[in-house]
């Protein structure tokens, strides 16, 4: 049982990833290292800090990311990463989809809790 | 120290490199060259290059093997298993050229550079192993005006009636090599994409 729901929390954690990932490029570009020490900064998101760079690159493959090269102050130019205008379109529906679906499991979780 | 640290992360790239193979190139490269700025960047903001901190640092970007599976499964299972690209590649290589003489083979040969299906080896062998695409329609052509008076069938693979040898007796003297060459430049092409076909399929087996 436990293994199962262990399973089931790294499906979710990788399924969302994504988002989070869209969600941290919603304000600002960043880039590779900056993106993924802004996950990794969040407890229980990020286990392995490689597997973010698969991830992004199947992103800007999609169209929902894309990338410029640009001047780091120090050390060679940086590929940073910006929301387009389908990645912005995608982080939305999912923010929708998202919140429905929290509430509905908060209904009954927390309720069975208390 | 520092040559300690840049061994660990050499090792590293390298490992990392290699699991990757199974993935086409340009997003191997992409991956090992995100990944080496990750750490070219994370190894700024040690304090000391030790062989713990970088070692550290590895751990937490993650075994190469994990990485590789994390590709493997977001990049999702080869599209091009059966895609257009491939399968156009695979059937314009051979028989191209007969069908659309030079155009038709050389499309082939633009599908078979913009799939992702091979690695850059096999592309070169199916394009340097496949002038037989090109040549066979060549020699067909020569063969039947040669062979005068056997009717006007210059590309005998499209006709009704498949005549263009068999109803010709050929030729006395040439037509043994003749009809070994037009064999040659048949079967080369068959083998190679018999090769190809082959080839893209383990690629495909080895990512999915």
């Amino acid at each position: 049982m436990v293994a199962q729901q262990d399973a089931l929390l790294a499906q979710m954690r990788r399924g969302t990833l994504q988002y989070c990932v869209l969600s941290l490029l919603a304000d600002e570009e960043r880039y590779g290292f900056d993106l993924v020490r802004g996950l990794a900064e969040t407890d229980g998101m990020v286990t392995s800090e490689g597997t973010i760079y698969p991830l992004l690159s199947r992103l800007r493959r999609d169209g929902l990311v894309e990338s410029t090269w640009q001047e780091s102050p120090a050390g060679p130019p940086r590929r940073y990463y910006r929301l387009t205008d389908s990645g912005r379109a995608a982080l939305e529906g999912f923010r929708l989809e998202w919140r429905r679906f929290r509430d509905a499991v908060d209904h009954f979780v927390e309720r069975t809790e208390t | 120290m520092s040559s300690t640290a840049d061994k660990l992360v050499e090792d590293y790239l390298k490992r990392l490199n290699a699991e990757l193979r199974g993935l086409p190139r340009a997003r191997r490269r992409e991956l090992v060259e995100e990944i080496s700025a990750h750490i070219a960047e994370a190894r700024v903001d040690l304090e000391i290059e030790d062989e713990p901190n970088i070692r550290t640092l590895l751990d937490r970007l993650g075994e190469p093997v994990e990485i590789a599976a994390e590709a493997t499964e977001r990049f999702g299972p080869r599209p091009s298993t059966a895609g257009w690209k491939e399968v156009g590649a695979l059937v314009l290589l051979p028989i191209g050229g007969v069908i659309l003489p030079v155009l038709g083979w050389f499309i082939g040969i633009v599908l078979l550079w913009i799939s992702d299906a091979w690695s850059t080896r096999d592309k070169l062998v199916g394009t340097l192993l496949f002038p037989g695409g090109l040549l066979l329609p060549v020699a067909l052509g020569v063969l039947a005006s040669e062979s005068s008076g056997c009717g006007t069938v210059v590309t005998p693979q499209l006709s009704p009636q498949p005549n263009g040898f068999t109803d010709c007796p050929p030729p006395d003297g040439t037509g043994a090599w003749e009809v070994a060459l037009v064999v040659m430049l048949v079967l080369i092409p068959l083998v190679t994409t018999v090769y190809l076909a082959r080839r893209m399929r383990r690629m495909s087996a080895a990512t999915a």
